[in-house]
């Protein structure tokens, strides 16, 4: 067994600490705004547990206790799918293989969710979440050693630093949240397919909100599916990768 | 929150208050925070594995003989502990190396737990469980930041007195956990953090597996070759 803790091993490097902290002062702004932080941890559960105790019970007296729930049914896309509502924080502590966090990854923007992704060994693509906390290890014990433990804990007091500076819990002056953005009203908004289409309108879910969309384009479309949708059409169905 | 109050002095503090728009130096700092807590992190897993090494062997060494007879590991923990308890546990059942071995959290049931805190009290929960589970050959291990949790050093009592082998894992001071003689083994991280003593449990935990991996696999080697 390969001891985890060489003398001098640096646990945080710069690049990891700017990600922590990016992260950080995102999940402070949603929670300002009311989000609720789901966790999901298949293949380790009591990291999802841990998350959440953390957020909603804090070790440190006097830190507000902020909503988080850990969802650890067998199905955790559906379990996620159902609770989170726009403006939401979905993390998951997870290899970059795990194909539930994969799908709830993917289908989290049309859910509104901001997501962040824990986990060790290969990375997850970029951009696969927004946020990707990672520990570059190969070692598959790293989970048990107090590694993740160590990021969701930073994770956690970083975003109370953030509530001690209300002036930047304010939606960032890029952040793209007004209805004549430019640069989205060209683009494919992400949309996941509630009700089937009548007379070829699909009810979907996309950041926004639920909306009908005209599917004619598609043909059939199920519950589930995400399509791209762009001036009230549905114009791309997005197959599972 | 405090908003009044903010309100109130914000002119003492023109960089802390509501006007308050460039995110860099906060990011610059949260930066810089998570490194140093990071380190001492690390630093604080390399003095409670160096401090403790004797202990971790000849604990791990009695927990290897206990599993070769077919003893099983039960783990203990409140809220956060009880997490890391749950962690421990699946390390030994189903770990992604090595061979695993009958180990669980107490506190993972929620009907037990609840039957039992509703029916008998909280700081029964555990008890109960070693009352109806344990036999003379298995293990607990019981994670408590301050050392104190009522309901775990009720179960050590309870556990040590069934002939288990019992360890704990403590903070800060130890607490009553420190001097408790119910138990076989008592691993204290010596630090005010409740934080970086959890992540120091896990470290501890770790090697412990590790050392009963290995005791395994050399305990069956010494019996195939007598």
């Amino acid at each position: 067994m390969t001891a985890p803790t060489q003398s001098g091993e640096s646990f945080v490097d710069a690049e990891l600490s700017a990600d922590l902290a990016a992260a950080a002062l995102d999940l402070a702004r949603r929670f300002h705004d009311g989000a609720t932080l789901w966790v999901i941890a298949p293949q380790w559960e009591p990291h999802a547990h841990h998350v959440a105790v953390e957020f909603v019970h804090p070790v440190i007296v006097g830190k507000r206790a902020l909503p988080s729930v850990a969802l650890v049914e067998p199905d955790p896309v559906a379990q996620a799918r159902v609770a989170s509502r726009p403006g939401d924080l979905l993390l998951a502590v997870a290899s970059a293989d795990d194909p539930a966090v994969l799908d709830a990854m993917r289908r989290a923007p049309a859910w509104g969710a901001l997501t962040v992704w824990i986990g060790s060994g290969p990375r997850p693509a970029a951009g696969a979440a927004n946020h990707i906390l990672w520990v570059d290890s190969d070692d598959p014990m790293v989970p048990a050693t107090g590694r993740f433990v160590l990021m969701y804990h930073l994770l956690w007091e970083l975003t109370h630093v953030c509530f001690e500076h209300p002036g930047l819990l304010k939606p960032g002056a890029d952040d793209c949240t007004d209805e004549v953005c430019v640069t989205c009203s060209d683009e494919g908004r992400l949309g996941e397919v509630v009700l089937e289409p009548v007379d070829s309108q699909a009810l979907v879910r996309t950041a926004k909100g639920e909306e009908w969309v005209d599917v004619t384009l598609l043909g059939d479309v199920a519950p589930n599916d995400l399509v791209l949708i762009h001036a009230g059409t549905a114009i791309t169905r997005l197959e599972a990768s | 929150m405090t908003t009044h109050e903010s309100d109130a002095t914000s002119f003492l503090y023109p960089f802390i208050d509501s006007e308050e728009t460039d995110s860099k130096s906060l990011l610059d700092d949260l930066a810089a925070s998570a490194r140093g807590k990071a380190a001492e992190s690390a630093r604080l897993q390399r003095e409670s594995l160096t401090e403790y090494a004797d202990a971790l062997t000849a604990a791990g060494t009695d927990m290897a003989a206990r599993f070769l007879r077919g003893g099983r590991l039960y783990t203990l923990g409140n809220g956060g502990s009880s997490t890391d308890a749950a962690t421990l546990a699946s390390l030994f059942s189903r770990p992604a190396l090595g061979r695993p071995v009958a180990a669980w959290s107490l506190a993972a049931d929620n009907a037990v737990v609840t039957a039992l805190g509703n029916d008998v009290g909280f700081d029964l929960i555990f008890k109960r469980q070693i009352i109806a589970h344990a036999s003379e050959r298995d293990v607990a291990i019981a994670l408590s930041t301050s050392g104190n949790s009522e309901d775990l050093t009720t179960a050590i009592t309870e556990a040590k007195q069934r002939g288990l082998l019992t360890i704990g894992f403590s903070g800060h001071d130890g607490g009553r956990m420190a001097t408790a003689e119910d138990l076989d083994f008592c691993f204290t991280v010596h630090s005010q953090s409740i934080h970086r003593i959890q992540e120091s449990h896990a470290i501890l935990g770790y090697e412990l597996w590790s050392v009963t991996q290995d005791q395994m696999a050399h305990q069956r080697h010494s019996a195939e070759q007598r």
